[in-house]
C-alpha cells in the first residue's frame, strides 16, 4: 500500500501529463463535431430544456469553442491547474444536465459528440455508459486541479509548480527549519530523505 | 558558541528570506500565466458567440428577402379533405431511415385514409442530418421537395415516395443534384423550377426556420407524428389504425 502510494507520488507528474493528454483528445473529439454543426448543437443545448431560450444560442455557440480551448491550453500544460479545474466544472455540468435528463425522463442521446440530442427509443444505457465515462473525465481533470505538476508542459518552462525542492542529506537533526508539510513526497520516504534521495522518482 | 549561533541564524534568516522571495515570485508568475489563460478562454468563448450571433442576424435580413414555398398549409404540405376528422402531422428528414421505415409501413395506409377523406396528412419535412452525408443531402432532398410544393404541388407524394424508396445510406455522399432533379422529371414535376432552386438553395432559410420550430416546439428526433396534435409514441401500422379511427371514429 505504501510502496503503491509512494509509486503514484513519484510517478504522478507522468500520470498529470496523461490526464492532459487524455482530457485534450475527448474535448477536441466532443468540440470538433459541434464547431461544424452550430444548428444540431442548438438543437442538442435545447433538447435538455435546462437552457431558458434565449441562452440556448450563446451556450450551444459557446460550448465547443471552450472545449476547443480548454483542450489546446490542457494539450500545451499551459495553466495547468486553471484548465484542469475548468474542465472539472464542465464534467460536472454535464453530468448534471445528463442525470436530470435522466430524472426526468427525457428520451435524448446526450449530444456529447456532436450526435445532435437525437430521440432513442431506450435512453437509460446511453445515460449510464454517458455518467461512467464523464466520472472518468471528472477525475483526470481533478488530478490535474490538485497535482498540476507534469512532464512536457509550458508550465515548467515558465517556471510554474516546481520539482519540490530535496532537503539537504547532510542537514544536523533538530533544526528548528519548519516542516514541508505540503510535500507528501518527502514525508513518505525517510529512506529517501536519508540517503539524499539521488533520484525520487526511482520506483522502487 | 555565541557568535557562532548568531552567525547561523543569520544564515538561516537571509535563506528564509530568500525563499520567501522565491515563493512570492514563483506566486506571481503562476498568476500572471493563470490570468492569460483565462483571458484567451474568455475571449476565445465570446468571440465565438459574437461573430456566431451577428451572422443570425444577417441571416434573419436575408430571410426577409427570401420566401418559403408556396401552396403550404399551416407551414406544412397538406394532402387530403381538409374537413376529415383526423390530421396526421408527419415531421420527417429524407436522410433518417426511421423516417423511411414509417413510410414503408404506413404509406399505403395514409393514402387509402387520404383517398376516404377519413384523415388529412399534413407533411412537415425538416432537416436534422445534414452531418450525416458528407454533401448536406437532408437540405438539398427537401430543397428539392420544396421546389416542387412550389411548381407542381400535385406531384408532390409521388416525389416523396420516390425520395424515401431511393433513400441513400448514412455517412456516404447521398444523391447529387442530378439525380434529384430526374426524380422530379420522373414524376412529372417542373424541372427547371427544381434545378433552379437546388442551384440558388433557395429555400436554405425557410428550412433553417421550420427546423427550429421543431426544436422548440421540444420534439427531438424524426420521425414525429402527431394525430389531431398529441404525439405518437409507437408509430406502427396497427397503432397508429387504432389511434387514428378512434380520432375520425
Amino acid at each position: 500500500m505504501t510502496s503503491l502510494s509512494t509509486l503514484l507520488v513519484a510517478r504522478q507528474p507522468w500520470l498529470s501529463t496523461a490526464a492532459r493528454a487524455l482530457l485534450a483528445g475527448v474535448l477536441v473529439l466532443a468540440g470538433w463535431p459541434k464547431l461544424l454543426d452550430p444548428e444540431g448543437t442548438v438543437r442538442s443545448v435545447r433538447a435538455f430544456q435546462l437552457v431558458p431560450e434565449s441562452l440556448v444560442r450563446p451556450v450551444a455557440y459557446g460550448l465547443p469553442m471552450l472545449e476547443l480551448a480548454l483542450a489546446a491550453v490542457l494539450l500545451l500544460g499551459l495553466g495547468t491547474r486553471l484548465a484542469g479545474a475548468a474542465t472539472a466544472v464542465l464534467m460536472l455540468v454535464f453530468l448534471g444536465g445528463i442525470a436530470s435528463a435522466w430524472v426526468r425522463g427525457l428520451s435524448i442521446d446526450c449530444g456529447c459528440f456532436g450526435d445532435a440530442g437525437a430521440l432513442v427509443s431506450d435512453p437509460v444505457p446511453g445515460y449510464v455508459r454517458d455518467i461512467l465515462r464523464d466520472l472518468l473525465f471528472l477525475g483526470a481533470a481533478l488530478l490535474l486541479a490538485l497535482r498540476p505538476r507534469s512532464r512536457y508542459a509550458l508550465d515548467g518552462l515558465l517556471g510554474l509548480h516546481p520539482e519540490p525542492a530535496v532537503p539537504p542529506a547532510d542537514r544536523p537533526a533538530g533544526t528548528d527549519r519548519p516542516a514541508m508539510t505540503d510535500r507528501p513526497a518527502m514525508t513518505d520516504r525517510p529512506s529517501a530523505r536519508r540517503t539524499g534521495a539521488p533520484d525520487v522518482r526511482s520506483p522502487t | 558558541m555565541t557568535n557562532a549561533r548568531t552567525a547561523r541564524s543569520a544564515r538561516e534568516k537571509s535563506a528564509e528570506l530568500r525563499a520567501e522571495a522565491a515563493r512570492k515570485e514563483a506566486r506571481r508568475r503562476s498568476m500572471l500565466v493563470l490570468s492569460a489563460v483565462l483571458a484567451v478562454l474568455v475571449v476565445a468563448v465570446g468571440a465565438t458567440i459574437l461573430v456566431r450571433t451577428a451572422g443570425d442576424q444577417k441571416a434573419a435580413q436575408v430571410a426577409a428577402s427570401s420566401r418559403p414555398p408556396r401552396n403550404l398549409a399551416d407551414g406544412g404540405i397538406a394532402v387530403g379533405n381538409a374537413d376529415a376528422a383526423a390530421t396526421i402531422e408527419v415531421f420527417e428528414d429524407f436522410q433518417c431511415p426511421a423516417c423511411k421505415s414509417f413510410e414503408d409501413a404506413n404509406a399505403a395506409q395514409l393514402a387509402a385514409w387520404v383517398q376516404a377523406g377519413t384523415a388529412r396528412v399534413v407533411y412537415r419535412p425538416i432537416s436534422i442530418l445534414d452531418r450525416s452525408s458528407s454533401t448536406e443531402y437532408s437540405t438539398r432532398a427537401l430543397t428539392a421537395a420544396a421546389a416542387v410544393v412550389d411548381a407542381s404541388p400535385a406531384k408532390f407524394v409521388a416525389f416523396h415516395t420516390l425520395l424515401f424508396a431511393n433513400q441513400p445510406a448514412e455517412n456516404t455522399p447521398g444523391l447529387d443534384d442530378g439525380q434529384l432533379v430526374s426524380f422530379a422529371q420522373q414524376v412529372g414535376a417542373d424541372v427547371p423550377a427544381v434545378q433552379t432552386a437546388l442551384k440558388q438553395r433557395r429555400y436554405d432559410t425557410w428550412i433553417a426556420t421550420v427546423t427550429d420550430e421543431f426544436s422548440k416546439r421540444g420534439f427531438t428526433g424524426t420521425p414525429t407524428i402527431l394525430v389531431n396534435g398529441v404525439r405518437l409514441e409507437d408509430w406502427s401500422p396497427e397503432n397508429l389504425r387504432a389511434v387514428v379511427t378512434k380520432a375520425a371514429g
